[in-house]
C-alpha cells in the first residue's frame, strides 16, 4: 500500500470515529501534531506546578499545607503521565525537557503569570483548574487513544482539585474582609488570562487537530461552556469581574471578543510573559546543576563500593 | 512462565488475565491468544516474563498510614454547607 | 497545669517534622526527576502530617490550637533540631539529611513506642510504619548515588560532611528530659539513642563505602600543577570545610537557631499571622 493509500484509509477510519494507538500507522502530520499537543500539555502541567509551588511555603494551616502539596504533586504526576505518552510518539523526555527550558517549546499562558498571595491559590485551584477541566474533558473522546486513557485519570484528579480550589475560595468568601479582598484581587489579575486560556476563535478549516478529531470542540465552545458554568457561581459569592465583564444573554454569559485585549497572549506566544524568563531560568538551572542525578539513575545497576 | 495481559478496547487499561507456560515470547503470544482471547475477550494482548515483573516483598508498605483525607473527595464533603455560608456572607454584604 | 516536660518533648518532635517537612515540600514541582518528584512530595506530606499529629497532642494538653502552635509562634519558640531548618542546598544534601534524619527518627520512635504515655506510644507506632517506608526510600537512593558515577558520589560525600556533624543535634535533650526518662514517657535517654544512632550510621556508611568521619573531599580542592608531572597538590580537606557546620547542630532544643530558621519562619508564617483569627 502506498503512503497515499494508507493516508486515505487512515482518514476514513478517523472519520468513522476510529482510535489510534502508538504502534499503529499514522500520517507524519498526525504524529507531529499529536506529539506537539501532548508535549505542550505535559509542559503546562510541570510549569503549572511552579505558581502554586511559590504559594506553598506560606500555606496558612497544616491541612492546607498538606493538601496544596498533594495538589502540586498531582500536577507533576500528570506531567509524568503525559510525557510518557508523548515519548511513545518518538521524542525522548530529555529532548522535550531541554526544548522546554531553552524556550523552544511552549506552555499554557496562565503559567506565565506571577502569584501574590493565598487568593491566587483559590483562583488557580478553582477557576484555572475549572477551565482546564472543561478543555480536558472535551479531549476524553480524542482520536489518539493513549492520550484519552491518561486523561481519564487526569480528569478525575482535576475534579478533586476543583473541590479543593472551591473549598479554599469558599473559606475566603465567607471570611474576613481582608480574605474576601484577597480573592477579589486575584480574580482581577487572573480573569483576562483565564479568558485567553481558551485561545482565540478556532480556525475550523485549517486546524489539523480538529480535522483529525484529536480535539473535538472549538475554542469558542469551550470558553462558552466555562463562562456558563462559572460566572454565576462567582457572582453568587458577591465578587465583581474586571474587563472583559461577562453579560447575560438568555441562558448564556457572554464575553464580547471586542472587549478582549489579546496583546498579553501574543507576548506569551513569544515566551515573553511576565514570569516566563524567571521560571524557565529556574528550571534550566535545576536541570543543569542536577545532571548528575539523571546520570546516577541511568546506570543499569550500582557497583559495590565497599 | 509468561504473565498475560489483555485489553478489551481503546478506552481500557491492560488487565492481567492469567499466565502461560511457553518457551519464548512468540509462542507465549500464540498460546495466550487461544487461552484468553478465543471469545473476543480483548483486542490487544501483552505477555511478559514473570521474572521481569517485580513486587514489594512486604505489601503493607502500600498502606497509607496517616490521615490523607485531602487526597479523596470525602475530604471535601462539607462543601455544600460552606457554599451556603459564603452565599449568606455575600448577601449580607450586598444588603 | 499542663505537663510541661511532656509538652516540651512533643513540641520538639512536632517542630522537627514540620520544619523538615516544609523543607522537603520545597522540592515539590522542582525535584530533579519527575517520578521522584511525586515520591518525595508524599514524604513531605507525611512529615507535615506527623507534625500535625504531635501538635494535636500538645493542643489537647494545653488547650491550644494546632495551627496556632505550628504557625502562630515566634521563631524563638521553635524547638526543632538545627539540621531540619537548613536550606535544601541540592539533591545530595537533601538526600543525606533525609537519610540521617529518618534513621535518627527511627531510633526515637522505637523508644517512644514503649512510652508510658499511651497516646504517645500509639502515635509513635502509627508514625513508625510510615517512617519505615521513608528509610527504605532513603537507603535505596543512598546505595544508588554512593555506588554510582563519580560526580554524584562526590557530591554525596560533601553533603554528608555537612549534614552528619549536625545530625547529632537531633539527640540534643529537651529540658526536663531526666524527668521524662524517669517517668518512662521517654523510655531511652537521648545520649543512649545518640550512641546507637552513631553506631548505626557509621556501620551503614562503611557498608556504602563512604567516609565515616564526615569529612569533605580533598581531591576536588586539590589542584594539578600545570606541567606534565601530574602532581595533584591537596590543600587538605580543611580548604573546603564549610563554615556553617561549626554550630555542631545543637541549640535548637532550647530555641537557639540559625538565621535559616528565621527566614523559613518568615516564609511559613507571615500569611497566617497577617490575619489573626481567620479560618482558611
Amino acid at each position: 500500500m502506498t503512503y497515499e493509500e494508507k493516508l486515505a484509509r487512515f482518514n476514513t477510519q478517523i472519520e468513522a470515529g476510529g482510535k489510534v494507538e502508538a504502534q499503529d500507522w499514522m500520517p507524519d502530520d498526525y504524529r507531529t501534531g499529536v506529539l506537539k499537543f501532548i508535549e505542550m500539555h505535559a509542559n503546562s502541567e510541570i510549569m503549572g506546578a511552579l505558581p502554586e509551588r511559590e504559594c506553598l511555603p506560606a500555606a496558612p494551616s497544616l491541612q492546607r499545607k498538606m493538601s496544596l502539596c498533594a495538589k502540586i504533586q498531582d500536577e507533576v504526576g500528570h506531567a509524568q503521565l503525559l510525557y510518557r505518552v508523548a515519548e511513545d510518539l518518538g521524542k525522548g523526555r530529555d529532548a522535550m525537557y531541554e526544548d522546554l527550558v531553552t524556550g523552544r517549546s511552549k506552555f499554557h499562558n496562565v503559567f506565565h503569570y506571577p502569584v501574590a498571595h493565598w487568593g491566587d491559590v483559590a483562583v488557580i485551584g478553582w477557576l484555572i483548574d475549572g477551565a482546564a477541566l472543561v478543555t480536558q474533558a472535551a479531549l476524553l473522546d480524542s482520536s489518539y487513544a493513549p492520550y484519552t486513557r491518561v486523561l481519564k485519570r487526569i480528569c478525575s484528579e482535576e475534579q478533586l482539585h476543583l473541590r479543593h480550589g472551591e473549598d479554599i475560595t469558599l473559606e475566603l468568601a465567607s471570611g474576613t474582609d481582608q480574605q474576601r479582598g484577597m480573592f477579589q484581587d486575584a480574580l482581577n489579575r487572573w480573569w483576562l488570562p483565564i479568558i485567553h486560556f481558551f485561545g482565540p476563535r478556532s480556525n475550523v478549516q485549517n486546524d489539523l487537530l480538529l480535522r483529525w478529531k484529536v480535539k473535538t470542540k472549538t475554542n469558542e465552545d469551550l470558553r462558552q461552556e466555562f463562562l456558563d458554568r462559572y460566572v454565576p457561581k462567582i457572582l453568587e459569592l458577591g465578587f465583581d469581574f474586571p474587563t472583559p465583564v461577562p453579560r447575560q444573554e438568555g441562558e448564556h454569559w457572554i464575553v464580547d471578543d471586542a472587549d478582549i485585549d489579546w496583546a498579553p497572549l501574543e507576548a506569551i506566544k513569544r515566551n515573553e510573559g511576565p514570569e516566563t524568563e524567571r521560571r524557565l531560568r529556574q528550571r534550566r538551572e535545576m536541570y543543569e546543576t542536577h545532571r548528575w542525578v539523571r546520570e546516577a539513575l541511568a546506570e543499569a545497576s550500582v557497583h559495590h563500593a565497599a | 512462565m509468561f504473565e498475560v495481559f489483555r485489553r478489551s478496547g481503546h478506552r481500557d487499561p491492560f488487565e492481567h488475565c492469567g499466565s502461560v507456560i511457553a518457551p519464548d515470547p512468540e509462542m507465549a503470544l500464540l498460546m495466550a491468544k487461544e487461552c484468553f482471547l478465543r471469545r473476543r475477550e480483548g483486542q490487544h494482548l501483552w505477555v511478559a516474563r514473570r521474572s521481569d515483573l517485580h513486587s514489594f516483598s512486604d505489601e503493607t508498605l502500600l498502606e497509607i498510614a496517616a490521615d490523607k483525607s485531602y487526597r479523596f473527595p470525602e475530604g471535601y464533603r462539607d462543601v455544600v454547607a460552606k457554599r451556603e455560608k459564603a452565599r449568606a456572607r455575600a448577601k449580607e454584604l450586598q444588603d | 497545669m499542663a505537663d510541661t516536660a511532656l509538652v516540651d518533648l512533643l513540641t520538639a518532635l512536632a517542630d522537627d517534622e514540620l520544619v523538615l517537612g516544609h523543607r522537603h515540600s520545597e522540592w515539590t514541582g522542582f525535584a530533579p526527576h519527575l517520578e521522584e518528584d511525586v515520591a518525595f512530595a508524599s514524604i513531605a506530606q507525611d512529615e507535615i502530617g506527623h507534625a500535625a499529629a504531635f501538635y494535636t497532642l500538645v493542643a489537647e494538653l494545653t488547650g491550644d490550637d494546632r495551627d496556632r502552635l505550628a504557625l502562630g509562634r515566634d521563631h524563638t519558640e521553635y524547638r526543632n533540631a538545627i539540621i531540619c531548618e537548613r536550606p535544601n542546598r541540592d539533591w545530595a544534601y537533601t538526600l543525606a539529611r533525609h537519610w540521617l534524619y529518618d534513621t535518627a527518627d527511627g531510633r526515637r520512635l522505637e523508644a517512644l513506642e514503649r512510652s508510658s504515655n499511651e497516646s504517645v506510644a500509639a502515635l509513635a507506632t502509627k508514625i513508625r510504619r510510615e517512617e519505615r517506608y521513608h528509610l527504605i526510600h532513603a537507603d535505596s537512593w543512598m546505595r544508588r548515588v554512593a555506588g554510582g558515577p563519580v560526580e554524584g558520589r562526590t557530591r554525596l560525600i560533601d553533603a554528608m560532611a555537612l549534614a552528619f556533624p549536625e545530625a547529632v543535634g537531633i539527640f540534643e535533650p529537651v529540658e526536663h528530659e531526666d524527668e521524662l526518662v524517669e517517668r518512662g514517657v521517654l523510655p531511652a535517654a537521648s545520649e543512649q539513642m545518640k550512641a546507637a544512632f552513631l553506631e548505626e550510621i557509621r556501620t551503614a556508611l562503611d557498608r556504602l563505602g563512604l567516609p565515616t568521619q564526615g569529612h569533605a573531599h580533598a581531591a576536588d580542592a586539590a589542584e594539578f600543577v600545570a606541567s606534565s608531572s601530574g602532581d595533584l597538590i591537596s590543600q587538605g580537606p580543611a580548604a573546603r570545610e564549610p563554615a556553617e557546620a561549626s554550630s555542631n547542630g545543637v541549640g535548637g532544643r532550647s530555641g537557639i537557631h540559625t538565621d535559616d530558621l528565621r527566614q523559613l519562619w518568615e516564609d511559613m508564617t507571615t500569611q497566617y499571622r497577617s490575619n489573626p483569627g481567620a479560618t482558611w
